[in-house]
């Protein structure tokens, strides 16, 4: 696949994304050393920031987990009065971060994101 | 006994942290490092922190290098947060870094005014720079600008004395 084509593919993934849960407030794909490759967001969140966050969150997850013996990562969460960010493991070279609302269904949440980070493994 | 002592180890990419971090290191380290998907040279980078641990004269240290890259600036900040020293980790043979070095250096040390050392990694290399000039260049009194090898025990070790010795110096005035 050309890198145009693999960018269009994890919009068009991010953007089916949010047409199932509307009411995300964004998601984005980062390479695991920080840099983002496609993003939506329906504010004006930095995505290069939320992306090197993202890359931090995974790194540490990773090491928490191989400590505690939790086997390989495949996601993390952080949760504040007012919203929530979800990190997901994509194959070996990327990550995917979702941003919520405070009330999110998030068996939704789970099933929908947790297929895109599988879209976005296969693509990377 | 002592209270351990948070030191923080930062520089611009390929600076050395991580190495550091590793040689000096008595307890297995924690590491976080990621495949760089730029060229960096060299084939990863630090995304989190390294966190190693040593005995010095009966006083345990806690090290934590830092990322390089500027996009991880946030990890600086929570990094510094409770450090009692720094040691800025520069390539003696990567100039075009220093500028880059010195900015590191004032993003922290505005935040967080702790006592420091410049250490200037790879003295084992041709064309590298020494500690006197860096000094020069930085600003900064020859003693406080140390040269090393960030791979080998006993220099970088001596980076970490020199640090703790200035720090001494500051309290007891
Ligand atoms: N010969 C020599 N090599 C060194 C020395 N210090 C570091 N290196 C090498 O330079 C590279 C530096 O890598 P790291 O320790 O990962 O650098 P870092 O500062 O942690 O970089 P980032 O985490 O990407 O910001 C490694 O390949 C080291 O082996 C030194 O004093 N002498
Ligand atoms: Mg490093």
């Amino acid at each position: 696949m050309t890198s145009g084509s693999k960018q269009e593919t994890l919009q068009a993934t991010l953007q089916t994304l949010r047409t199932s849960l509307p009411e995300l407030r964004g998601a984005l794909v980062a390479t695991i050393d920080g840099l983002p490759i496609a993003q939506s967001f329906s504010d004006n969140t930095d995505a290069n920031r939320v992306a090197a966050m993202a890359a931090t969150a995974l790194g540490l997850g990773k090491r928490i987990n191989d400590t505690l013996g939790a086997g390989e990562l495949t996601e993390m969460s952080v949760t504040g009065a007012d919203g929530q960010v979800f990190v997901y493991a994509t194959g070996r070279k990327g990550v995917l971060a979702v941003v919520t609302p405070a009330a999110m269904n998030l068996g939704l949440l789970n099933i929908e994101a947790r297929d895109a980070a599988q879209t976005v493994a296969l693509v990377l | 006994m002592n209270a351990p002592l948070k030191l923080v180890i930062s520089g611009p990419v390929g600076a050395g942290k991580t190495t550091f971090v590793q040689t000096l290191s008595e307890t297995e380290v924690v590491s976080t490092e990621a495949d760089a998907t730029e060229d960096i040279g060299k084939a990863t980078t630090t995304v989190a922190f390294d966190f190693g641990t040593l005995n010095i004269d009966g006083q345990e240290l806690h090290l934590y290098g830092t990322p390089g890259q500027d996009r991880f600036d946030f990890m600086w900040d929570v990094l510094c947060e409770g450090a009692l020293g720094l040691v800025l980790l520069v390539a003696g043979n990567k100039p075009q870094d220093f500028l880059h070095a010195r900015h590191i250096l004032e993003f922290i040390t505005s935040r967080n005014p702790v006592p420091f050392v410049v250490g200037v990694t790879r003295q084992d290399l041709p064309d590298v720079w020494a500690p006197q000039d860096v000094a020069a260049y930085f600003d900064l009194p020859v003693g406080q600008v140390l040269g090393l090898q960030a791979t080998e025990a006993v220099s970088a070790r001596n980076v970490l004395i020199r640090l703790l010795e200035s720090q001494l110096a500051k309290e007891t005035v």
